[in-house]
């Protein structure tokens, strides 16, 4: 009975790797750089983090094709190197038949997100060659911020011009008022000063022609 | 005020905040570092300094006691050393006029990157995404993100100088603001000019000194300042360094638009103009070395970015091909392993050698990438600024000082076209803020030329020639008429009149000989080389084709027009191309 089961699975395994081909039919390559997006605290490649991939890109199968038992068996990688990169293919759960690669490359677009963050990877440090990322869409405000300060500043200008402008009339006019008032005032006064001659101002000779007097 | 009801400025320091702020523009910035960097490094300082006490001096100190003695606009004043020089007056007005309409745009393009900085994300930081959302839009894959926000989002250019598009809304609004400001300070004359002038003047300083020292510690500014301060002796032979000093010196001081003698008009009958003189000329050539360290520092900071970007780039590529493990090569070794992988897998390396070719990184080549003008400016310092740490920040002030500075100068500008003609009996009847406000909206209105999709070409028509070749012809006649017509002489006597003494034997032997010399020979360079030059070209951004640097051929004869003005009294050069 076990050898059986033994001999089923390293025939199956031996198919499969007959399958994984880089470059040629409906193998991707992957590429990880963990050590750039991680640095110290990045984490060894080995078997379990392999692994997790073939988890995680069956988890992604199976929401694209909306319940299809996809299974970990049924990513089959190949070729890894140091770099840690390698090329796998996927087939349809039960049987040998490949998955084509533009259904692949569909789901791994739609859970693209949850399968970089299973890695603590972001788009540029985990590269599928050939799939291209679909980029976050430009958040485009009400009001460009730009408009915002110019209006600030336009309304200070203007502010200011227009204080300038009308700030002189502003003083004339007080002025104005302020001279009518004292000429009232100086009628009045006037009328009652008349007799003593105060606002006439006399001539006092002292002060002139004083040189005739001191040149000696 | 003064017996003739003249205004006056309200002290002579106001009058020499007037002057640093009229002289130190933008120029100091962006074109003292393009030719020290053209012209051997700190060699080129020796010319510069040369050329500052043969030309610079002596005919700022003489545009000075002019306007000082005249105590009126630059018609005025000629008309009264002799009535047939009204024409160099007018002159200095056209030709101020002409700087006036297209130096704002400038003013208006640093407000957009101003206002565009209050962003978390620097606009020009990133290429917008294309409609896929695959990656960036084509065009700015190709240029840089920098380069794209200003020809395309600032500017939107237009393929050649023919093809006219629209008004950019966006450059109107804020030229419409340039011009606002402006005439905000100018409305009362030199009383609000003196009081602006303290703001203008002075903090440009501040945040060139808070540059300098962001800029020097940034990692590689080393290299700039190295580069920099490393001189090359050889170039002193070449007498271009020599010409490029004498106009650089001319045009930074401001000289012939009439802007000095106008500034001179308001003072004191006996202010110490002498002092003043040798004071701004030293502040203006300090600030342009000034400038040039800190423009050096962030050249090495950008130049030391790219060339690791470029080794991450190369480092990344034989990683991939290789599928060789993370760590194995750093940045350091990149070059070696280059040579390794070439010679243990030449046909794997084959695939990739022109990837590897083309990717050279060179550090001296990086830093060898002289800009000038507006590309220095909006280009260079915007990329570097963004590759800073808080970006905004740094945005905010330097766009903030370009403003300073380029406001500054405009002050300058305008006083020289409103004060002579306010010096008219016919002008002065109208008031004063009526009359400065219809010069602005008067400018404001052709200004808008230059905010729509071949803008950017026609300024540089304008920058390259409305103001150059006749303010050598303005400033010749200027010496000429000081040193022979109306004698040195007379002028020595009217400047003790002033100053209580006379000017020395280096004065006078400055204007009689050496800078009327001078500026012949400058003159003739010039249109020797127009001439040589044959058919002007200018360089545009060329959308199908996705790259710059394509030379187009103006359909000018400007030299004949020129010609023919030049031999009228009142040179006057037109700035309108016609097609052949």
């Amino acid at each position: 009975m076990l050898e059986k089961i033994l001999l089923l699975l390293s025939l199956s395994l031996s198919v499969a790797e007959g399958l994984c081909k880089p470059g040629v039919g409906e193998a991707y390559k992957v590429r990880f750089s963990i050590k750039t997006a991680l640095g110290d605290q990045a984490y060894p490649w080995n078997k379990n983090e392999m692994f997790l991939f073939r988890a995680a890109l069956a988890f992604a199968m199976r929401d694209f094709t909306n319940g299809e038992e996809f299974g970990v068996s049924d990513i089959h990688p190949c070729n890894e190197t140091q770099r840690v990169s390698f090329w796998f293919v996927v087939t349809r759960p039960k049987t040998m038949d490949l998955v084509d690669k533009g259904t692949v490359e569909m789901a791994i677009k739609k859970s693209r997100n949850r399968i970089n963050g299973a890695f603590l990877l972001t788009d540029k440090t985990l590269e599928f060659d050939g799939i291209y990322p679909t980029l976050a869409a430009p958040v485009s405000p009400d009001t460009p911020p730009w408009l915002i300060v110019f209006g600030v500043v336009m309304g200070a200008v203007s502010v200011g011009i227009i204080a300038l402008l009308v700030y002189p009339l502003v003083q004339r006019k007080l002025k104005k008022n302020m001279d009518a008032d004292d000429e009232d005032s100086d009628e009045e006064t006037g009328v009652k000063t008349a007799e003593n001659g105060a606002n006439d101002g006399i001539y006092n000779s002292t002060f002139s022609d004083d040189e005739r007097f001191t040149q000696m | 005020m003064e017996k003739d009801g003249r205004p006056n400025w309200d002290s002579p320091m106001q009058f020499v905040l007037a002057c640093v702020s009229y002289a130190v523009g933008l120029g100091n910035v962006w074109r003292f570092p393009y030719l020290c960097q053209l012209h051997g490094g700190g060699g080129f300082l020796i010319p510069y300094l040369i050329m500052l006490l043969l030309e610079g001096l002596p005919l700022f100190y003489m545009e000075l006691a002019i306007g000082q003695k005249m105590r009126l606009g630059s018609i005025g004043a000629w008309t009264s050393i002799s009535p047939y020089l009204g024409g160099l007056g007018l002159a200095s007005v056209v030709t101020s006029v002409y700087l006036c309409l297209y130096y704002n745009v400038i003013n208006a393009w640093s407000f957009w990157y101003l206002f565009h900085s209050f962003q978390s994300v620097l606009p020009w930081a990133v290429c917008p995404i294309n409609s896929n959302r695959t990656g960036p839009t084509e065009e700015c894959e190709v240029a840089t993100p920098t380069q794209y926000f200003f020809y395309r989002e600032t500017l939107n250019i237009s393929s050649s100088i023919e093809e006219n598009g629209g008004i950019h809304t966006g450059q109107a609004l804020c030229l419409v603001l340039a011009w606002a400001i402006t005439y905000l300070f100018i409305v009362r004359g030199v009383k609000s000019t003196g009081k602006v002038v303290y703001f203008t003047a002075t903090f440009p300083y501040l945040v060139l000194f808070i540059y300098l020292i962001r800029g020097v510690t940034l990692h590689g500014a080393i290299n700039g300042l190295k580069y920099m301060f490393t001189p090359k002796m050889a170039e002193l032979a070449n007498p271009r360094a020599w010409i490029n000093a004498a106009t650089q010196i001319f045009f930074s001081l401001g000289l012939g638009f009439g802007s000095l003698i106008a500034f001179a008009s308001y003072n004191q009958h006996n202010n110490n103009f002498q002092n003043q003189a040798i004071v701004v000329s030293l502040i203006n050539s300090g600030t342009s070395i000034f400038a040039s360290i800190v423009t050096f520092a962030i050249y090495g900071f950008k130049a030391t970015l790219n060339y690791e970007n470029c080794l991450d780039r190369m480092r990344l590529l034989l990683l991939n091909t290789f599928d060789l493990a993370e760590d194995a090569i750093s940045m350091d070794s990149v070059l070696e392993w280059t040579e390794k992988l070439n010679t243990t897998y030449p046909e794997q390396f084959a695939q990739i050698a022109d990837k590897v070719r083309e990717g050279e990184c060179n550090l001296e080549k990086e830093l060898d990438t002289a800009v000038e003008g507006t590309g220095l400016a909006f280009i260079v310092y915007s990329e570097a600024i963004k590759n800073m740490p808080l970006p905004q920040l740094w945005s905010v002030l330097y766009f903030f000082m370009l403003l300073l500075l380029g406001m500054g100068s405009m002050l300058g500008n305008v006083t020289a076209i409103i004060t002579p003609l306010r010096d008219f009996k016919i002008m002065s009847r109208m008031s004063n803020e009526l009359f400065s406000g219809l010069v602005c909206v008067f400018c404001l209105l052709l200004g808008l030329g230059f905010t729509t999709t071949s803008g950017n070409y026609w300024f540089t028509i304008f920058n390259d020639y409305a103001a150059t070749f006749s303010l050598l012809f303005i400033v010749l006649i200027e010496v000429i008429a000081v040193s022979y017509i109306y004698g040195i002489k007379r002028f020595e006597k009217d400047i003790e009149d002033m100053l209580g003494h006379r000017p020395n034997w280096y004065w006078k032997i400055m204007w009689a000989v050496t800078s009327p010399l001078l500026l012949i020979g400058l003159f003739i360079f010039y249109i020797i080389n127009y001439i040589q030059g044959g058919t002007p070209t200018y360089q545009a951004w060329n959308k199908e084709h996705f790259y710059f640097l394509l030379n187009r051929q103006y359909g000018l004869s400007l030299l004949k027009v020129w010609v023919r003005s030049c031999l009228t009294k009142s040179p006057v050069i037109p700035c309108t191309p016609k097609r052949k």
